[in-house]
């Protein structure tokens, strides 16, 4: 991943204090993993490395999702109830009898219907983001529960479990999408005028609409993205376990948008990098393993994730300055005083983040 | 008729407001205000406050219609409805705030709504963001600035340097009149100075400037002609070259009738 955040020419903001987050991150991560490796030496495996990106897969597909939402000053409270919903209505129709393609194809029409419902909620009917998709979050919980209630689903055809089980060229498939997924979500950000009108809008969204962003439109269209990813995720998730059930996904959302939020993506919108998201879920999947293998108890792992959460917010706002008490010591060198400096050329602009 | 002959007939004259009113409930913030601006002219519009001048430049901008009255650019009768309209037309109006999204980067600030795209894998639409930083240096340098950080996100320019990343932007829209509110207001001197030339600079490109100022020091530094605005109406238009600050002030405290409307006014 390193590497290709700074061989990937043109992509990026190409803001050297943005790289450097993207690479603290890394920092971070690699240090954790040596940290881990020491203390317990089967951390180090190549097998649970592995297994670390497999279990890292899901969340970062949806997480490469909720960089747009967030990114859009929006976020997204449903997308682990859209999980269980959509995995239960496909699976059971595919149980039924369904052509597995198509059942694919319906959860992924499914989950753009839903991102168009909760995106409509908030641009058009003006609904906030936060109480529109909880409301999303109860309903489809509901939905699903009425669907399948206490009903486990098992035993998908071969050809939907390969999305989850299967591996090419010794790389897990899941893995292999998820960085698909990552890839293509970094140039939606960086590189297209949809992804420059969501960071726009997030930023400001009245300068975008009077700089003729269709701003209803494009976030319509975030939610829509988001459907996508959670349809994929969901797809990835149940193949993986072969089976889902009404209850799947219970507060997925809390894990995705903590990888966002620890990527660096700013809770106030304008602000995102998709390669800093991918970096969160990795650390997040890295703990979870770690605590794991240490034994530590599941509820302690949700202590821990929330404590990491939080810390990694109060370091953005520290970063942007916006805890007035510390402000002060934050201070950069104040602008202005070089309007008339030659302007430093290209080498600069290089090398941006995969963000 | 075509653009040629009322090019030759009315050239210089780049915009004809005629009879223009705005109320909001029963208050008349534009009362009857007609006034016309010429190509390559700096029109500076003064009063204190209250006295209609930022209503009158919401109505050009697009941004509030006028209740009656007509607008003429280049001689065509213009509907100004929406931002959108004023910029069909070729007004481009800095706002206070300056309208820049201020995480997004010089380029990015510059080409948002109209942004360069180029063909990935001859197919596939992207933008063109080498093709948008070159002609953000283009246009930056017509001024004589070459900003050190287009990547940076605009929030961490000075305030002279956002208000020329604004107007490069009003720039690329090939404006022919320009709508500028208190642009110096908050700035330093020194900054402030940078904004006057960027104002001629644009005046001589042949681009007509309407700014609000309440520095008048800065209004005769700058203006051709001046107007006075007072409780909504318009009440003269005066040739900077032939008046003096004091006139000025005076038609702005007292208005035009001194003697009748000092009365009142006491």
């Amino acid at each position: 991943m390193k590497s290709e955040a700074n061989s990937a020419p043109g992509i990026g903001h190409a803001d050297r204090r943005w790289l450097f987050e993207g690479i603290g991150l890394t920092v971070v991560i690699v240090a954790l993993a040596i940290l881990f490796i020491l203390i317990n030496p089967r951390f180090g495996t190549i097998a649970n490395f592995i297994n670390i990106l497999t279990q890292a897969s899901f969340i970062i597909v949806m997480a490469v999702g909720m960089t747009f939402v967030i990114t859009s000053a929006g976020i997204d409270l449903s997308v682990g109830s859209a999980v269980a919903f959509i995995t239960v209505v496909a699976f059971g129709l595919i149980k039924g009898g369904l052509n597995p393609l198509l059942g694919v194809v319906l959860m992924f029409g499914l989950g753009a219907f839903l991102g168009f419902l909760t995106g409509s909620l908030v641009a058009y009917v003006k609904i906030p983001p936060f109480i529109a998709t909880l409301g999303m979050m109860a309903g489809l919980r509901g939905l699903a529960l009425v669907h399948s209630a206490g009903e486990m689903h098992f035993g998908l055809p071969v050809s939907i479990t390969f999305v989850g089980q299967g591996v090419l060229g010794g790389v897990p498939v899941p893995v292999i999408i998820s960085l698909a997924a990552a890839v293509f979500g970094a140039w939606l950000f960086n590189r297209t005028r949809f992804g420059l009108h969501v960071r726009a809008i997030g930023g400001n969204r009245e300068a975008a609409r009077l700089a003729g962003v269709p701003v209803n439109r494009v976030e319509v269209m975030v939610y829509v993205l988001m459907g996508l990813f959670t349809a994929l995720g969901g797809l990835i998730m149940m193949a993986r376990i072969d089976s889902t059930q009404a209850t799947i996904g219970t507060a997925m959302e809390i894990h995705v948008i903590s990888a966002v939020i620890i990527g660096g993506t700013s809770l106030f919108g304008g602000r995102g990098t998709v390669y800093g998201s991918v970096m969160g879920a990795l650390l997040l999947a890295m703990m979870t393993n770690a605590l794991i293998i240490a034994g530590v108890d599941f509820f302690w792992q949700l202590v821990v994730m929330g404590g990491i959460v939080l810390i990694a917010v109060a370091i953005s706002n520290l970063r942007e300055q916006r805890i007035p008490a510390l402000a002060h010591f934050m201070r950069r060198e104040p602008p202005g005083s070089a309007d008339n400096e030659p302007a430093r050329e290209p080498a600069q602009q290089q090398g941006g983040t995969l963000s | 008729m075509t653009r040629e002959n009322i090019g030759a007939m009315d050239a210089a004259k780049v915009l004809n407001v005629i009879g223009l009113t705005k109320s909001y409930g029963g208050l008349t913030a534009v009362d009857d205000v007609s006034f016309e601006v010429f190509e390559g002219e700096i029109l500076a519009l003064v009063g204190d406050n209250g006295a209609g001048k930022s209503t009158l430049v919401k109505a050009l901008a697009g941004a509030q219609p006028p209740d009656g009255g007509r607008i003429e650019v280049n001689g065509e009768l213009r509907q100004l409805n929406s931002p959108r309209d004023a910029s069909e037309a070729g007004i481009g109006c800095l706002h206070q705030g300056l309208g820049l999204v201020d995480t997004l980067n010089v380029p990015e600030n510059v080409f948002l709504g109209r942004e360069l795209l180029t063909r990935l894998l001859l197919v596939i639409p992207q933008l063109d963001h080498r093709q948008m930083r070159e002609r953000t240096i283009e246009l930056l340098a017509g001024f004589g600035i070459s900003l050190p950080r287009l990547n940076d996100p605009v929030i961490r320019l000075s305030g002279g340097q956002r208000q020329t990343v604004a107007i490069s932007r009003l720039l690329l829209q090939d404006v022919r009149l320009v709508v500028m509110d208190e642009p110096m207001a908050a700035l330093g001197v020194e900054e402030g100075r940078r904004v006057l030339d960027l104002v001629r600079t644009m005046r001589d490109r042949g681009i007509s400037v309407i700014i609000i100022s309440h520095n008048l020091e800065h209004v005769f530094q700058l203006a051709d002609r001046i107007a006075i605005m007072k409780n909504g109406r318009l009440i003269g238009v005066v040739n900077a070259a032939a008046t003096t600050r004091d006139e000025v002030v005076r038609l702005i405290t007292f208005g035009a009738a001194t003697q009748s409307e000092a009365h009142i006014e006491i």
